[in-house]
């Protein structure tokens, strides 16, 4: 009896310590990645004060880029999209869809819209991928730097290889196809290349903004809001703190993992070396840059990844509770996949700082921590059933946590006034503070639970990727403008009755 | 205001805004302790005793109990938190309003500096004018903005139109505030007041940007070497003798945009192959490139047996573009020993130059290269020679040794490139 109490007092000493010290461990770091970021902005932002980027454009030796965009059942978006792709700001680029084995309306729509025939062309399996059906470019000479493949359905990451395999230009663009890329992205991401001293730039990631209930027109942001769904403005603030609050920072410090899937430019010579994207992950973004870094690292080849935080490109998010569950789950098993297939990372001193900060932030953080939470929950309800608690100090606790983390929304939410401004309307900004007293109890508590199940979904073997059902720009486009009609007419009519 | 003093000022509120409540709420529970633990006295004692208590501090736990100094400290958290959100509020709401208020204010200002310069330039009478400029321009924001249209007119302007628009800088004394920037202990201040007077020609601060050039900072440093390159005269490109540091694409897109829009005038960029520094050799390789001086083929040459690859590649890439068909044997040459891209580059400059001399050598290429992408540069370099190479091709096509089809098909749809 003696020895279970002291060993009872011994684990739950243990538990209440190692979960507090890890709470406050979390929290200390995110003020000081809040901190070396803001550094890394205002740097940036006074850097960039002067710099005319229509230089780009004009100059004779700008590095050429090939803009690589994988399609699989994007019949609803494609043509708005493609044609935006198109209209990028920049002298030196092609456009590659690739056409991952749709089986809805998506080729046939590009085939008729862009007046698509069928070439004699050699494909050269450098990079292997799934077999392509055949390679498709336009009647209409102004489309002549758009390339369309027909390939069998093989996963995002195969798709990539395939753009990266027809690519002739010195850097590619990864992105998604439903994504909206801001016109001047491409010189915006250029421009790091283009400052390479002694380092070689393998990479540059860019910010990463939230479309729903923005107005579209033409596959271009006219207008930007703050989305109406309750969940889609969850993730807009989870999308501030996580751009401008930890990947600047990571980005300075050179621990960055990861450059978003949404948008990526990379260093083509590089990725082909390493073999392309890996198709036996669901998180080959992540993947394909810590394998570059391992690569550059390994043949001791001096590089640096960069991170650029001008809102570069809009992405819908998902809306409804299953779609978002299951992005969640799958990045958090593409998360599992990296961190494992990379494991001689850990803490290794080789990597530098990609290694014993990068890699070991992500190990604790981004995997490690939403185990802990979860059985920081489960301990709390046995403590609860067993009348274990001490519901004063239990509120002291949770007022800190909750306050604290309100704290570092409202920092997220102060940098992107302070830097980008992007959000015009004084309710958008106000509202965005309303989520971030909300997110603590009603959004973050689920992003765990799908963590968890990502967890156990890995371990199950489950290796799909997970359906998205995307609303569309198009239909966004049509309820706005209806709306800005309507009011547009119901302001004429009162001006016409105030007219004497 | 100074904006440092602001700043000191901004602190020492948000310390008291923080602190002083973290400390009051610090000297209330220590009080507390204090107040429990003054001794008792007749009832209260025998209350205390019965109870059998010791000290304690908040939610009944111990004061002497490590977790009663950790929930002083957690509150201490709490209230510093709740503060800090109502100041970023209060931060944000402010910031907003300040945003919109300047951002009217320049576009008003805009305008009007807009009119009255043009007015002042293309009329003959202007003091008026300019006594409107002078007037409205009494303040630093509205001086920034009007140097800021100033140099944004500035670009557009030559000659005659030009110098009046410099003159009319000095008159306003605006030279005086692009001095005091270019002074500023602020980098990003400095490389403002750099660029002014590159812009304006202000040549009274060159010895500031020299030092510059010995700062740690890269982007000063850069900065600091275009202003120089617009504001020497006698010798502007004269810095890239004795450049130590990589000359990056981006200051080198700089420099050539200098010369293009500013006519500088155009030196012999084979002064600089020789340079110790690659970076220097590539960007001479590049100018010679744009302006075409072909006179600086044997340095191009030399160029090719560079041992950096880089610089070789560059080198290759400048005979295609400006066509040196002299180079052609020394291309073939340098062939065996180059590594795949320098290779490429190699075809890709004989396609540019469609020298029939090169067929058997090209068919070489198609015929032993394992790289698809070799093979393919080798055939589209045929098939621009013309009559002669396309029809190289359709005999290859028909060639039972080996299979070129694919390949020569893929070449000659037009379509493809």
């Amino acid at each position: 009896m003696i020895i279970s109490g002291i060993f009872s007092d011994v684990f739950f000493y243990i538990i209440n310590n190692v979960i507090f010290v890890l709470t406050c461990f979390i929290f200390g770091t995110y003020l000081t990645l809040a901190a070396i970021s803001a550094i890394a902005l205002r740097n940036y932002l006074r850097k960039n004060s002067y710099v005319d980027y229509n230089s780009i454009i004009l100059a004779p030796f700008t590095p050429s880029i090939s803009v690589i965009a994988p399609a699989y059942n994007e019949a609803r978006t494609i043509i708005e999209n493609t044609r935006a792709l198109l209209s990028l700001y920049y002298n030196n680029f092609e456009v590659i869809i690739v056409n991952d084995g749709s089986t809805d309306e998506t080729f046939k729509k590009m085939v008729e819209t862009y007046s698509l025939e069928r070439v004699n062309y050699y494909f050269d399996y450098r990079i292997p991928c799934e077999r392509v059906r055949g390679v498709y470019k336009s009647k209409n000479r102004s489309f002549k730097n758009l390339m369309v493949i027909d390939k069998v359905n093989g996963g995002k990451s195969d798709a990539l290889n395939a753009g990266i395999n027809v690519s002739r230009k010195d850097l590619i663009c990864c992105i998604d196809v439903d994504s909206i890329m801001e016109p001047d992205a491409l010189l915006k991401m250029v421009k790091p290349f283009m400052e390479e001293t002694d380092k070689k730039v393998i990479g540059t990631g860019g910010v990463i903004r939230i479309a729903n209930s923005c107005l579209i027109e033409d596959g271009q942001i006219k207008e930007i809001r703050l989305p109406d769904n309750f969940l889609a403005r969850m993730q807009t603030l989870e999308y501030t703190r996580a751009f401008l609050l930890a990947r600047m920072a990571w980005g300075k410090l050179d621990g960055l993992l990861l450059i978003s899937g949404a948008l990526g430019l990379f260093d083509k010579e590089t990725v082909v070396k390493c073999g392309g994207y890996s198709i036996k992950t669901v998180g080959e973004d992540m993947e394909i840059v810590v394998r570059m870094r391992r690569y550059m690292a390994e043949n001791k080849l001096p590089y640096q990844l960069t991170y650029i935080p001008d809102p570069l490109v809009w992405t819908e998010v998902p809306s409804r509770g299953r779609q978002l569950s299951r992005q969640r789950n799958r990045w958090t098993r593409g998360t599992l996949e990296t961190l494992i297939t990379h494991r001689k990372l850990f803490m290794n001193r080789k990597y530098g700082r990609f290694g014993m900060l990068g890699y070991t932030y992500w190990f604790f953080f981004e995997w490690l921590t939403p185990i802990i939470e979860f059985m920081g929950y489960i301990y709390f309800t046995y403590l609860v059933i067993f009348k274990l608690v001490n519901w004063p100090f239990f509120l002291v606790l949770l007022a800190f946590v909750y306050t604290f983390s309100v704290m570092i929304s409202a920092f997220a939410i102060l940098f992107e006034e302070k830097t980008f401004h992007k959000y015009k309307s004084r309710k958008d900004v106000l509202n965005l503070l309303l989520v971030s007293l909300a997110e603590p109890f009603f959004y973050h508590p689920r992003t765990v639970w799908w963590a968890i199940r990502g967890n156990i979904d890995y371990l199950l073997g489950v290796r799909r990727w997970g359906k998205m059902e995307r609303t569309g720009f198009g239909k966004g486009k049509k309820q706005k403008v209806k709306v800005r009609e309507a009011k547009t007419v119901q302001q004429l009519k009162a001006e016409k009755q105030k007219e004497p | 205001m100074n904006k440092a003093v602001k700043h000191i000022y901004l602190c020492v509120f948000l310390m008291l805004l923080l602190g002083v409540p973290a400390v009051l709420a610090w000297q209330q529970s220590e009080n507390d302790t204090m107040a429990l633990a003054e001794p008792p006295s007749g009832e209260q004692q025998q209350l205390q005793e019965t109870k059998n208590s010791v000290h304690r501090g908040w939610f009944g736990i111990p004061d002497t109990n490590p977790q009663s100094r950790l929930i002083r400290a957690l509150i201490i958290v709490i209230i510093t938190s709740t503060v800090c959100q109502v100041v970023l509020l209060i931060w944000i709401l402010i910031n907003r309003n300040r945003i919109h208020a300047v951002e009217a204010k320049t576009g008003r200002l805009l305008e009007q500096f807009q009119t009255l310069l043009v007015d002042y330039l293309f009329s003959e009478n202007n003091n008026e004018q300019f006594r409107e400029i002078q007037r409205i321009a009494a303040f630093d924001f509205d001086r920034r903005i009007l140097i800021n249209q100033m140099i944004d007119l500035s670009i557009n302007l030559s000659g005659e139109s030009k110098e009046k628009l410099r003159d009319l800088y000095f008159k306003l004394e605006l030279d005086q505030d692009s001095l005091f920037k270019a002074h500023s202990s602020m980098w990003h201040i400095q490389i403002k007041g750099f660029k002014e007077m590159a812009f304006m020609n202000i040549k009274e601060a060159s010895q500031q940007i020299r030092n510059a050039l010995k700062s740690k900072n890269n982007i000063l440093r850069m900065e600091a070497q275009l202003a120089l390159v617009r504001l020497n005269e006698d010798d502007p490109f004269g810095f890239l003798d004795d450049l130590k540091r990589p000359f990056t694409l981006w200051e080198q897109l700089n420099v050539h945009e200098l010369i293009i829009f500013h006519n500088l005038p155009i030196p012999d960029f084979s002064r600089w192959t020789n340079s110790t520094n690659k970076t220097v050799v590539i960007f001479s390789l590049r100018m010679i490139q744009v302006f075409k001086q072909t006179g600086a083929m044997q340095a191009i040459i030399n160029c090719l047996s560079h041992p950096d690859r880089e610089v070789r590649h560059t080198a290759i890439r400048v005979c295609g573009e400006i066509q040196l068909h002299d180079t052609l044997p020394h291309l073939k040459h340098i062939y065996k020993s180059e590594d795949r891209d320098n290779c490429l580059a190699i075809i890709h400059a004989m396609e540019k130059m469609r020298n029939e001399s090169m067929l058997g050598f090209l068919k070489l290429v198609l015929d032993k290269e394992e790289d698809v992408q070799l093979q393919i540069g080798a055939a589209v370099a045929i098939s621009k020679m013309g009559e002669t190479g396309i029809s190289a091709l359709v005999k290859l096509m028909k060639s039972e040794y080996k299979d070129y089809q694919i390949i020569i098909r893929h070449v000659l749809d037009k379509r493809i490139n």
